[in-house]
């Protein structure tokens, strides 16, 4: 892409309108920015995974305890246990997430 | 550089918006009425004496299983020629554009394939099952319907972009309109394939086990309306963005935490919303096989797919924290 049109989608993204332009953007709101989009990212990829394979275990823990639900109770516990190893990395999201959001962004 | 004037801004909103729905819409039902014709085929195959049952079917599934990229094909063609009054000419109204094309392309994608699952299932099982066509087929349509709740939604929130006058002013503006396409769109996705494969599931069950039809029925429901959590939260995000964010200053922290807020809860909702669905179309499956042991298999399903849901709950919370205490 022509460097001139460039400067002028990054001109017009970051001045509108143009009352507004006086105010110029800071470096430090360049890295709040970043740090805000980067909880959304971070949180939103995070639960993908945890979410898919949670459902998995459910899923399977379903199917045994048609066929054998004389062990209904050891089929939970086993189907919990996994769901809560899987949803380890989910949490580490939810904290990485949250460490951005007031550690980086609430507090300084 | 007068080359990115406000009109070219809202013809470029025009031009990604109606791109991203038209585009992103198709590839969904492409899929589930492949996924039809496809076990059609075969059972077709297998049964060739059922063939005009079969061939009934596979077009009513895929004519159901068509109806989100056709919510799609008119948002699309709203967003390409809808008028847009002089004072609203600007970027957040080419943000508005583009971001109802983000909300119903990604939308329609999730509950078309979703639609795929049950037209498929009730295929193969009209062959294994000819007498029970009638029972078979009005499943599949309440399995699908169910699917295409979130594509609804994801039309919802587009019509309300694409309608109401923008308030929100500059780069804030911009924020909330894309923030809240991501948060229905992407919200949208998973729980339209979740509520598919469910239905699914009780589709195979039902043409195996007819008699437990109305049992299967339940756990099918149950399970679906669990899966489309993430798609309320989706659109509860994108409510309070559109509704309660109307004046924020126009600062790049705001664009910043509001299309954040938008990734956060939209792809958040996806892993939950397929993973629910997983859980629902076994439980299905089991509550057909055993419809005596229907009530500790729906116990079953609803524990893990609350367990599931957790990392959904996790994004919303990450969402709320950046829309309100940022």
């Amino acid at each position: 892409m022509d460097a001139s049109i460039m400067a002028a989608i990054v001109q017009a993204v970051a001045a509108q309108p143009e009352e507004v332009a006086a105010s110029a953007i800071e470096g430090v709101d360049v890295i709040k920015a970043g740090a805000l989009i980067g909880a959304g990212i971070c949180m939103g990829f995070g639960a993908i995974g945890p979410g898919i394979g949670e459902g998995f275990a459910a899923g399977k823990a379903c199917e045994a305890i048609g066929r054998s639900p004389e062990n209904a109770g050891l089929l939970t516990r086993t189907m919990l246990i996994g769901q809560a190893v899987s949803e380890s990395t989910g949490i580490y999201a939810l904290v990485v997430a949250l460490v951005i959001l007031f550690g980086v962004v609430l507090g300084g | 550089m007068e080359v990115l004037t406000p009109e070219v801004w809202v013809d470029i909103g025009r031009y990604v918006g109606a791109g991203l729905a038209l585009g992103l819409g198709g590839i969904g039902a492409a899929i589930g009425m492949g996924m039809a014709a496809a076990s059609a085929n075969e059972a077709t195959m297998r049964q060739p004496v059922v063939q005009g049952h079969l061939m009934r079917t596979m077009l009513i599934g895929q004519a159901v299983g068509g109806s989100p990229s056709i919510f799609a094909l008119v948002v699309g063609l709203l967003i390409f020629y809808m008028p847009v009054s002089p004072e609203e000419i600007g970027l957040p109204k080419a943000a508005a554009l583009a971001g109802a094309g983000l909300a119903i392309g990604m939308g329609c994608l999730g509950s078309g394939v979703g639609c795929g699952w049950p037209a498929s299932a009730a295929c193969a099982g009209v062959a294994r099952n000819p007498k029970r066509v009638t029972g078979i087929m009005s499943l599949m349509i309440i399995g699908q319907a169910m699917a295409q709740s979130p594509s609804i939604f994801a039309t919802v929130i587009s019509l309300i972009l694409l309608f109401r006058p923008v308030t929100a002013i500059g780069m804030a503006g911009v924020g909330v309109a894309i923030g809240a396409g991501i948060a229905m769109g992407a919200g949208a996705l998973g729980p339209g394939i979740g509520s598919g494969t469910t239905a699914g599931g009780a589709l195979r069950g039902v043409s195996n086990w007819p008699r437990s039809q109305g049992i299967t029925l339940r756990t099918m429901l149950i399970g679906q309306a669990v899966s489309q959590t993430p798609a309320i939260f989706g659109l509860l995000v994108a409510f309070i963005m559109m509704f309660a964010l109307a004046d924020l200053e126009p600062t790049i922290v705001n664009f910043a935490k509001t299309i954040g807020a938008g990734i956060a809860v939209g792809l958040g909702g996806i892993g939950p919303g397929i993973g629910s669905g997983l859980a629902g179309e076994t439980a299905c499956l089991a509550s057909a096989t055993r419809p005596r042991l229907d009530a500790l298999v729906l116990r079953t399903m609803l524990i893990g797919q609350a367990v599931s849901q957790s990392t959904a709950i996790y994004a919303l919370i990450v969402a709320l924290i950046l829309i309100y205490l940022v």
